[in-house]
């Protein structure tokens, strides 16, 4: 069973090592540059299991992607990762107030990512258990 | 009772604080040295030496709008800023690099280092989308907490400006 991931950040570049870390863990990842599009792919019916999301993004930014994803009970089950530069005490309680899981602040090393995940029982193959 | 109004209270309200009030070249240094280690790689470093800058830059920067209200600018030579954008696409690096590569790549990194030093200022603040071009106008040189480094030898300025003149003194 592939354990799947959507990557939501404006920067092209921070998509990439995201992507790079989460595919390294054994994720299949789909990526979305800004709320908006990554709804656009939740609603084609590719739910996964995580999404990680920045903050701060043109269009639809993540404290409103969280805000609509948890408006919609069929993507209840889906774990979000709020992977920001956004670091102030506020911002990280009103994320998770929204609905957030987890959060991370950027810069981070890959370690710290499987950390998080390791937390939140979300490793690839903990989850294929 | 009566108050007497001598305006002192006023005049003290009118006063902000500079940046070198809020953060010190330490803290840049580190906020940037973390990002560079975290996004560049790991063996990646900034040596704290300062380096002429080439006449053809490019910039990079996010705002900080709160209780202090400035940039965050990177600023490098045109060919760093294109290595910087190589380093951080790896392997997914296209053979030519755009404008859109270079801004977005170069871009982030201002976003990264910005969001830790807003994080490291007084708030709540807020925080733009990166910006590249031509650097803001330093408006007061007494509000700027400049860093200058080398990363692979070539030379790199992190500046935390403020984005109002200096208060006139009467």
């Amino acid at each position: 069973m592939n354990v799947r991931a959507l990557v939501i950040d404006d920067s092209r570049a921070m998509r990439r090592i995201v992507s790079s870390i989460l595919e390294g863990l054994g994720y299949e990842v789909q990526q979305a540059g800004h709320g908006r599009e990554g709804l656009d792919v939740l609603e084609t019916g590719w739910v996964p299991e995580l999404v990680c999301v920045d903050w701060n993004m043109p269009v639809m930014d993540g404290l409103q992607f969280v805000s609509a994803v948890r408006t919609n009970p069929a993507w209840r089950s889906m774990t979000i990762m709020m992977v920001t530069s956004e670091s102030e005490h506020t911002q990280i309680v009103r994320a998770l107030a929204a609905g957030a899981h987890e959060y991370v602040i950027k810069p981070f090393t890959a370690d710290a990512i499987r950390d998080k995940l390791a937390l939140l029982g979300l490793l690839p193959q903990e989850v294929a258990l | 009772m009566s108050t007497i109004d001598t305006g002192e209270r006023r005049r003290g309200s009118d006063a902000r604080p500079v940046i070198t009030e809020l953060i010190d070249e330490g803290t840049v240094q580190s906020i940037a040295e973390d990002a560079w280690t975290a996004l560049v790689g790991e063996d990646e470093v900034l040596v704290p030496l300062p380096g002429e800058l080439p006449a053809d830059v490019i910039s990079s920067w996010v705002d900080v709008v709160g209780p202090w209200t400035g940039s965050v600018v990177l600023t490098t030579g045109r060919q760093t800023a294109a290595d910087l954008t190589r380093a951080l696409l790896g392997d997914a690096s296209p053979e030519i690099l755009d404008h859109e590569d270079v801004a977005d790549a170069f871009g982030e990194i201002a976003n990264v280092v910005g969001g830790n030093v807003k994080a490291a200022l007084p708030g709540p603040s807020g925080l733009s989308l990166p910006d590249v071009g031509d650097a803001p106008t330093v408006r007061n040189p007494a509000d700027q907490c400049r860093v200058d480094v080398l990363w692979r030898g070539e030379p790199l300025s992190i500046s935390v400006q403020g984005a109002l003149p200096a208060l006139s003194q009467h």
